[in-house]
């Protein structure tokens, strides 16, 4: 079961979806909350070219980013503090001078799930977007993390999809998510993405049986379809109706990644439904 | 004593510029203190110092004398057109609509060869953020600004841009960058139109995406109040700056004579103009527009090092120019603008000036690295150094470190919020902008 669950604290709208989803769960589940806010100075003073006379500018902006990074940070531990004591959650704000990706790592190893904003930009003040520290937690994280897009509501929906292609990191987000909780009360259904049928049955038998171990009944699902993965999983969690997706992240290494598209990354991207992902 | 200047030499002052342009990368905490510049500088300085005296003897001594008075007359200048500009603060609101931007460009396009594009840029930024503060693409306005007003902009006096006053400094008549009108018309005019083009398309992209309720605010329609001049009493220092300059420059071998006097009286009075605008500023001022000292100093503990390290290099290119294989106009334009773009443009500028004078002197003697004045007379020599004046002004914008305005607008754009991009993303805007037009400078002109 849950008892203690990390979200991710950034001015976006899927990071308010996730504070959202994040203080739900610890109500359901009397889990105690911790909200964290990143302050990325590193790559705000990080070493630029400036040309003459332009260090006395560069140390100018560094101060503005860094006092703006503080006070946003200031605000929204505020801002979540002051949410979960409305919701009568247990809960504690954090904040942190470092790299976005590092600090999140390092804090996320003693919970029990991180929430994160699907398009969280946990380096506002320099760059436009984040998908690097985002990859990088779904590529280094040894514990599971819930991405949730800006459109989720405060509840996650009755069905979940179980998206498992027998990698290890599928069969690690399978286990986690069955020690979760999250299973409960919830309709469970796993799809397999296979032309070979038979293949595809034994693989998506085996994670039922998983989760049958577990206590968590479970429909299979073998999905053949002339689109790729990606597109034939969003479209199965559609017919659906899930509220929720599972799956192993970046089950293949990085090198591989650069020559295939990565399935992660493609969900990630398209999906409009939470996600649970482990690596 | 005519001494052959040895190519080991040079090496401090290649030295010193790599290290200004890699130093903040890698070593950013170390850089970040003029002291710390001011040690590396005297430390590449020494052994120029040394050999200058030694191997010179009187001959050294004299050229580091009259470095020392460039120095001074160069950071004079700049001291007092940056103290002038930072006195000077635009207010008010102005709609961020893409003719309104254009015109904003414009009169920057004016102005940067009037108060230097430091100046300018120092002047027009934060207005333009201002009034561009609710769009949501800024940043091509940003590179726009920087290849116009930061840099193309100041090609048309040595008040301009550091190298024409260097090359003011050394003897080139204050109105021989006239004849540039040419190229710094068809630069800034094609880059204006380039930008009314992105920034129209760009507008219209916005407004397809906005509700009707959001369209005043859009339009930057604010309770700022309208557009006025704050701190104008110093456009008349200005006007002083200008005509003190051009006055020393044209009149002032007549009524001074001494070369050594005539220095000291321009630097007294661009000091004086300086400190005149300084202390008859409101304080308020300086607080909008964010002035420091910290800038200055730090462009003067620098160029400390640039103008005692380029004494030998200049001496070298001067005497062996010729035979460096850079003879053509194109070449002197192409050559100088791509140091220009990955070094500071005034040193380079100074550089590649010698260069000429070696390839126009062709050892006969008559021309010297340390008067300009004889190069810019010559018919060659006036062509290489035009292309020299070009290459230096207009690349400086290729890259954020080519000129010193330019990483100036991108920290405060940043300030701003606006995301600008990186070293490298900066530079591809530069190749798919300004290298054609470059490109079409040199068939015309070269």
């Amino acid at each position: 079961m849950l008892k203690n669950i990390l979200v991710c604290l950034e001015g976006s709208s899927s990071s308010e979806a996730a504070t959202r989803v994040s203080i739900e769960l610890a109500r359901s589940f009397e889990a105690t909350l911790a909200g964290l806010a990143i302050i990325d100075e590193p790559d705000i003073r990080a070493g630029t070219v400036t040309g003459i006379g332009g260090a006395s500018y560069k140390h100018e902006r560094d101060e503005v980013l860094l006092a703006d990074a503080h006070k946003k940070a200031d605000d929204w531990i505020a801002l979540f503090e002051r949410r979960c004591r409305e919701a009568d959650v247990s809960a504690r704000g954090l904040e942190v001078v470092g790299r976005p990706a590092d600090s999140i790592l390092a804090h996320m190893s003693v919970q029990d799930l991180t929430v994160m904003g699907k398009d969280a930009n946990f380096r506002f003040e320099t760059e436009s977007d984040d998908v690097r520290t985002r990859d990088a937690i779904l590529h280094r994280a040894s514990r599971p993390v819930l991405l949730v897009p800006e459109e989720t509501p405060s509840k996650l929906g009755t069905k979940v999809l179980v998206a498992y292609d027998g990698s290890g990191a599928a069969r690690r987000a399978l286990e986690s998510f069955a020690a979760s909780g999250l299973a409960l009360a919830r309709e469970v259904h796993v799809a397999t993405v296979d032309d070979n049928g038979t293949a595809a049955r034994e693989m998506a038998d085996r994670a039922v049986s998983m989760l049958l171990a577990s206590g968590i009944v479970a429909r299979p699902h073998n999905i053949v379809s002339v689109l790729s993965n990606v597109e034939a999983l969003y479209e199965a969690a559609h017919k659906l109706d899930a509220g929720l997706m599972v799956m192993g992240a970046f089950a293949h290494s990085r090198l591989r990644g650069l020559f295939r598209a990565s399935v992660t990354r493609g969900l990630v991207e398209r999906s409009a439904i939470p996600l649970y992902l482990q690596h | 004593m005519n001494v052959v200047t040895p190519p080991w030499a040079v090496a401090p002052f290649v030295l010193y510029l790599l290290l200004i342009a890699i130093m903040p990368l890698f070593f950013g905490s170390f850089w970040e203190h003029n002291r710390n510049k001011l040690l590396v500088a005297l430390a590449l300085s020494a052994p120029v110092v040394a050999y200058l005296l030694i191997a010179r003897g009187w001959g050294g001594g004299e050229e580091l004398l009259r470095t020392a008075c460039d120095y001074a007359s160069f950071m004079a200048l700049l001291g007092a057109l940056f103290t002038i500009s930072g006195g000077i603060c635009l207010r008010g609101s102005l709609a961020g609509a893409w003719w309104v931007n254009l015109a904003f460009l414009a009169v920057g396009a004016v102005l940067g060869s009037i108060i230097g594009t430091t100046g300018a840029s120092v002047l027009l930024i934060r207005p333009l953020l201002r009034a561009n503060g609710r769009r949501a693409y800024v940043t091509h306005i940003v590179v726009f600004f920087i290849f116009i007003v930061s840099n193309a902009a100041g090609l048309l006096t040595p008040l301009g841009d550091p190298p024409l006053f260097l090359g003011f400094l050394r003897g080139v008549p204050f109105t021989w960058t006239f004849r540039l009108f040419p190229a710094w018309a068809m630069v800034n005019g094609l880059l204006l139109a380039v930008f009314a083009v992105i920034d129209r398309y760009l507008v219209l992209r916005e407004r397809r995406r906005l509700r009707p309720a959001q369209m005043p605010v859009f339009l930057g329609i604010t309770d700022d109040g309208p557009l006025h001049l704050e701190g104008g009493l110093n456009l008349l220092w200005l006007l002083g700056i200008v005509i003190f300059v051009f006055g020393i420059g044209s009149y002032g071998s007549r009524l001074f004579g001494e070369s050594y006097l005539r220095s000291a009286i321009q630097i007294i009075g661009t000091v004086l103009l300086g400190a005149l605008s300084f202390a008859t500023t409101a304080r308020h001022i300086h607080e909008r527009n964010r002035y420091t000292w910290g800038p200055i100093i730090e462009v003067a503990v620098v160029f400390v090092g640039v103008f005692l390290t380029m004494v030998p290099a200049l001496s070298f290119l001067a005497e062996r120019g010729a035979t460096l294989g850079i003879v053509r106009p194109a070449q002197f334009f192409w050559a100088s603008g791509a140091l220009s773009s990955v070094l500071d443009n005034a040193p380079t500028y100074l550089t590649f000036a010698s260069l000429a004078t070696g390839v126009v002197d062709a050892g006969a003697g008559v021309l010297t690295a340390g008067n300009l004045g004889g190069l810019a007379a010559h018919p060659l020599g006036q062509q290489l150094l035009v292309a020299v004046s070009c290459g230096s002004v207009f690349m400086g914008a290729i890259t954020y470190i080519g000129n010193g305005p330019n990483f100036m607008v991108k920290a405060i754009a940043e300030q701003h919020r606006v995301h600008m991009p990186g070293f490298f993303g900066y530079v591809l805007w530069s190749f798919a902008i300004l290298i054609p037009i470059f490109g079409l400078v040199s068939h015309v002109f070269f």
